[in-house]
């Protein structure tokens, strides 16, 4: 299960409000989803969430899930 | 939102995402035009990215369900990213009313795509060009040795791009300035040496406009990272990432601001300040706690309202015009104004003091009527929800913006509303707001005279006539941009695009000024003909709405009627286009005595044609001859 906040940004940035998102969804399964739209995804999760990624990170995160359970260990 | 058809959606506490998920829902509804206003409000209310661009994906089949009358060819060059500029600028432009149709110039190619003629951009045809270039393309040493040169070297390859394109478009250049990073290995140094690069980035963003032809204009990018801090605007993660010379959070920022430029440059600027009174100007109410207890000038809040005060004076004298929207009774208002030592807006500078008991949507349609202004050329402020709600749910073309409870936060409210950017400061706008008040006095002076004709002679009005050329050309351009309503052909042209035409031969082009006993009205007509044949053909007729009903109309017809006989022309021709605000002049021509030639074009344009030795027109306007001998302006 994504976290609706999480979802949304996605949704917002790829322009389609029916994307199937779960945890193992990467860049590549979804159209729309370039370096262009992952760099806007990337800089709304910061607002998001509050937090800051490193250089390395904001390319690192392999699918949803992953970067859903940064988020999570960062808020706790 | 479950049922928008029943419960109107309230935008007070609102943000953007919150816009954003109603305009989605009235979409899909086929609700295009109420779905693309909310869409506004994300412009307004929002600076998030993903939100934006949610909303910019969601504008095009909107706009292509609930068009918007003006529409512009914009091109976006860079020196570094700028995909998100181009992907959101269509929704910054749409919010001022215009259609968008954008060109991104491949990744740092703005000089090649500039100097080959046979680039894509010049395919593109564009009417506006955005030349987004940032601090670290501008190529200078951390100090040079001759900072002269230096300043010259770094200036001349920008100027020489706008030279391109004033020679090869029509387009008008959106010039981003530059943002000076917080990094300097000179630190408080910096400034102080002649050749360093902070101190000759400064310098390029004064030199720069100092020596900008016409057809160029600027957005404050220094300005807009020094209210966001230099240290938000440049994120060097991204640069490194993405070559976002920008950071990307501040996009949105940028964009609207861009946009507001583009709207500015393309005439769509808000003309009209309307404010309430109690709490907006003052604090307390007038009518309960009285000349003596209202707070205005003394301790915190009181200082707070009048630096609020003397904002909006000095938005007047940019040429904002202000006016008065107040539950009150006139009377203590006047008293107010005349009699509070520490009132600063004066009353003689206010254009229109609506203030009685009628709901604030009627009086903000009076004042437009009282200004002949478009109701989408006036933002309201007041610092009541309730009324805010009103107005916007009621006369949804107002702009409303919304005051915090804090007056305190008054000044930044008003400051952060950037549509009523300009992109010259002529003396007309200097002097525009005594003119608007000259206006509606002469409309009180209508309602005393027995007759519309006694009341024309009582204005005593002198018009006049000035070749078109480089003394007047802005703010010819600005009317030629701008006019809406009496404007027969509503052609849009840039100054350049104007020198072009004047200097065509057989072509006439005119402007006149009006005077009256109550004002100078300063330039508010234009015609401009082309021969044709035995013909002179009108290509541009356009009056400011300031001067509608006088009869100047008549004496510009008389003076080219005179001009075509003397010059052996058998016909003047004229086309009559609908727009959806020029519906005042669509029977101008038969009124002024042409007959049609032909039967009205599929999209409802007219043709028409007056033998000038024909004309019989009577006119209020009495000609100053001299100046029309000779065809310039008295000295």
């Amino acid at each position: 299960m994504i976290d609706p906040r999480l979802a949304d940004i996605v949704k917002d940035v790829i322009g389609d409000d029916a994307l199937e998102l779960v945890e193992h969804t990467t860049a590549a399964d979804v159209d729309g989803w370039d370096s262009l739209a992952h760099i806007n995804i990337m800089v709304a999760v910061e607002e998001e969430f509050g937090v800051t990624f490193t250089s390395d990170q904001l390319g690192r995160f392999r699918n949803l899930g992953e970067l859903q359970q940064y988020l999570a260990e960062q808020a706790s | 939102m479950s049922d928008p058809g029943t419960t109107i959606p309230t935008v007070e506490g609102l943000d953007g995402k919150g816009a954003l998920r109603i305009a989605k829902d009235l979409a899909a509804e086929g609700r295009a035009a109420e779905a693309r206003r909310w869409l506004h409000h994300v412009v307004d209310r929002s600076d998030d990215l993903a939100t934006w661009s949610g909303a910019a994906k969601l504008l095009p089949r909107l706009l292509e369900a609930a068009p918007l009358s003006r529409s512009a060819r914009v091109a976006v060059l860079g020196s570094s990213t700028t995909a998100q500029l181009a992907t959101l600028l269509p929704l910054a432009c749409a919010r001022t009313g215009l259609h968008v149709e954008v060109y991104e110039a491949p990744y740092g190619q703005y000089r090649q795509e500039v100097l080959d003629p046979a680039s894509a951009l010049y395919a593109f045809d564009p009417d506006v060009v955005v030349l987004a270039l940032h601090d670290g393309d501008v190529p200078l040493p951390l100090v040079s040795d001759d900072p002269a040169t230096a300043l010259a070297d770094a200036a001349r390859p920008i100027e020489r791009l706008w030279e391109l394109l004033g020679q090869r478009t029509r387009a008008t250049v959106v010039q981003l300035n530059f943002a000076v990073p917080p990094e300097q290995p000179l630190g408080h140094l910096g400034p102080s040496v002649p050749g360093s690069r902070q101190r000759l980035l400064l310098e390029l963003n004064l030199h720069l406009p100092a020596v900008a032809p016409p057809h160029v204009c600027f957005v404050d990018c220094a300005g807009l990272a020094a209210s966001v801090g230099t240290r938000t605007w440049f994120d060097p993660r991204y640069w490194h990432l993405a070559k976002q010379a920008v950071a990307p959070r501040c996009l949105p920022l940028l964009s609207r601001h861009v946009g507001a430029v583009i709207g500015a440059a393309l005439g769509l600027s808000r003309k009209a300040l309307v404010l309430d009174l109690d709490n907006t100007l003052w604090g307390g109410v007038l009518g309960e706690d009285g000349l003596d207890g209202i707070r205005l000038g003394e301790g915190a809040e009181g200082e707070a309202f009048v630096a609020f005060q003397r904002y909006v004076t000095e938005l007047q004298a940019k040429g904002v015009v202000a006016a008065i929207c107040s539950k009150n009774d006139e009377h203590l208002v006047r008293d107010a104004f005349a009699r509070h030592p520490a009132m600063v807006l004066d009353l003689e500078e206010v254009a229109v003091v609506a203030a009685g008991w009628d709901d604030k949507p009627a009086q903000l349609r009076r004042i437009a009527s009282d200004l002949s202004l478009g109701l989408d050329a006036l933002v309201f402020v007041d610092d009541n929800p309730v009324e805010r709600e009103a107005v916007r749910q009621l006369v949804p073309e107002v702009d409303v913006i919304d005051l915090p409870s804090d007056p305190a936060g008054y000044v930044r409210a008003l400051a952060d509303y950037p549509y009523f950017a300009t992109t010259r400061l002529t003396d007309e706008d200097r002097a525009r707001g005594r003119q608007y008040r000259a206006r509606a006095e002469a409309a009180s002076a209508l309602a005393e005279a027995s007759s519309l004709e006694e009341f024309l002679d009582s204005l005593e009005m002198v018009a006049t006539v000035e070749p078109v050329g480089p003394a007047n050309l802005a703010r010819v351009a600005q009317l030629v941009g701008k006019t809406n309503q009496f404007n027969l052909t509503s052609i849009r042209r840039t100054e350049t695009e104007l020198a072009d035409l004047v200097a065509q031969p057989g072509v006439l082009a005119k402007a006149v000024r009006l005077r009256d006993r109550f004002d100078d009205h300063g330039l508010v007509g234009v015609l401009i003909t082309r021969p044709v044949d035995d013909a002179l053909e009108i290509d541009t007729w356009l009056m400011s709405c300031r001067v509608i009903g006088r009869t100047l109309e008549h004496a510009m017809l008389s003076r080219l009627a005179r001009r075509a006989v003397d010059g052996g022309y058998t016909a003047i021709n004229g086309t009559y286009s609908p727009t959806p605000k020029n519906g005042l002049v669509a029977d101008l021509y038969p009124r002024l005595g042409f007959e049609p030639v032909g039967p009205p074009a599929d999209d409802g344009t007219t043709r028409w044609r007056l033998a000038p030795s024909a004309l019989s027109v009577r006119t209020h306007v009495r000609l100053d001859q001299l100046a029309a001998d000779t065809g310039k302006a008295p000295a």
